[in-house]
């Protein structure tokens, strides 16, 4: 019972994430910066 | 997504005018000790020989930050804060870690920025951090809405002004022509600059939802140090790494002195963006550049013998720099301004389903409900073992050999900690560290 809460509650936090766009944003500049490194070094 | 909880008051009530001052005037504050303490951060590392790679020089602070992201929190308010943090607000974990990594690949990319075109040009291209700050602040937080005319004025204003002072600095304390490979450096630069203002948005995003700094930076480092980690293996190789931390013991303790010194500033930035924003607090925080500078020339004797224009760049360079502070300090949050930001906090609380008074609480620096005050045996152990860690460091290091002038060092530092108590004092007046 509790872990079906428990497990309930981590896929709502992880929707609630995945649906932000303010995620999407920091991550692919994240992506690009480590893009741009693999360049530089 | 979770429904909101019922029990509790709406976010968007305003804060009381007073209390507003309060919080916009120790965030600001915040905000200078940042500076104080950020560029403070740099002297250690002056200590240390160059023939060690960037990679593990970035390495071995970020392990010295680690361990003051964990033990400073213990040690000002207990790791039990940490844990009713993430009880209230799980996801800011995620946002966490994730802003860690941002800040690691940065850091990392200005390594390269400065060895293809030179701190001159690189520096003032990854400052641009702040101007993207402010971009994102007034886009996704409802920052600098309702302000007036005369708020953006000073906010960008005074951003610029510290550009304009931040471009000449750099020019006059560079010692170094730039090389080849300059679109790479430029590149690097810029990229370490998006990724540091895209930065702020996990900080903001945190802050509006009512977490606690001291909370924030514990899940920050765990990015901060994977990423790094990773990095420097990668680069480097495990064994050849191994070897180049195992030959650097005589260097660690200035390294991770650094590292440490960086940590009390990141604090002190990450209250002034909690409580003024990011478009102010980070350009208040960049005045890490003229505290740098200080070092350098006092301490250091970077621009002995130095052209007279060199000098001129420097005074131009930090009156500009010191006026654009003044322009943005000057520029805090209206009542109006700051319900546009309740506003943002609630999108974020009801999205994640936030107790509204929790995030309340967070926004007018006040306890959400009563903790046990006392400290854990994890408490302890985390700041027994890093001070007995800096101890066994400090004996193993080597005195070095490097010029500097102990009277201004002392006088720099005794001005740090002046700034680091009197703006301890009065976050703990005011918030109570929270």
């Amino acid at each position: 019972m509790v872990s079906n809460s428990t497990h309930r509650a981590s896929r709502n936090l992880l929707l609630a994430i995945a649906t932000d766009i303010h995620f999407w944003i920091p991550l692919g500049v994240l992506l690009g910066g480590l893009a741009l490194l693999d360049k530089v070094r | 997504m979770n429904p909101i909880p019922a029990n509790a008051a709406n976010v968007s009530t305003p804060v009381s005018a007073s209390r507003l001052r309060s919080l916009q005037a120790v965030g600001i504050f915040s905000g200078f000790a940042a500076g104080a303490w950020l560029g403070g951060a740099e002297a250690p590392i002056k200590l240390v020989s160059p023939s060690i790679s960037p990679i593990t020089v970035s390495l071995i602070m970020v392990l010295g930050v680690f361990l003051a992201r964990w033990s400073v929190p213990a040690f000002i308010r207990g790791t039990a804060h940490v844990g009713n943090d993430v009880r209230q607000a799980p996801h800011l974990i995620v946002w966490a870690v994730l802003a860690g990594c941002m800040w690691a690949v940065a850091n990392t990319l200005t390594i390269y920025a400065i060895r293809n075109v030179g701190l001159s040009i690189a520096f003032p291209l990854w400052n641009t951090n702040s101007l993207l700050g402010i971009f994102w602040g007034f886009l996704l937080f409802n920052e600098l809405h309702y302000a007036g005319w005369k708020r953006w004025l000073g906010v960008i204003g005074g951003a610029l002004c510290m550009f304009a002072g931040a471009t000449m600095l750099a020019i006059a304390s560079s010692h170094q022509a730039a090389p080849g490979k300059a679109t790479l450096g430029i590149l690097a630069a810029l990229g370490a600059g998006a990724l540091w203002g895209t930065m702020y948005i996990p900080y903001r995003k945190a802050y509006l939802t009512g977490m606690n700094p001291l909370s924030f930076i514990t899940f920050f480092t765990v990015g901060e140090v994977l990423t790094m980690s990773l990095l420097a293996i990668g680069y480097r190789g495990a064994f050849p790494l191994w070897h180049e931390l195992v030959s650097a013991r005589a260097v660690l303790f200035w390294l991770m002195l650094g590292g440490f010194v960086w940590v009390v500033g990141d604090l002190f930035q990450q209250y002034a963006t909690k409580y003024v924003g990011i478009s102010r607090g980070i350009p208040l925080s960049n005045t890490n550049q003229l505290w740098g500078l200080l070092w350098g020339i006092l301490v250091f004797h970077e621009l002995q013998g130095a052209s007279r224009s060199v000098y001129t760049q420097v005074a131009g360079g930090s009156i500009l720099m010191a006026l654009g502070a003044l322009a943005i300090s000057l520029s805090s949050a209206t009542q109006r301004e700051h319900s546009s930001w309740q506003d943002a906090a609630q999108r974020e609380g009801t999205r994640y389903g936030v107790e509204r008074e929790y995030v309340r609480a967070g926004m007018e620096g006040r306890a959400h409900h009563e903790i046990d005050k006392r400290r854990s045996p994890l408490d302890w152990a985390l700041i027994i073992g890093t001070t007995a860690l800096f101890v066994i460091l400090a004996f193993a290091a080597k005195t070095p050999s490097v010029g500097f002038s102990t009277a201004w060092a002392v006088a720099l530092a005794i001005a740090m900690l002046t700034l680091m108590v009197t703006c301890g004092i009065a976050l703990w007046r005011v918030t109570k560290f929270l």
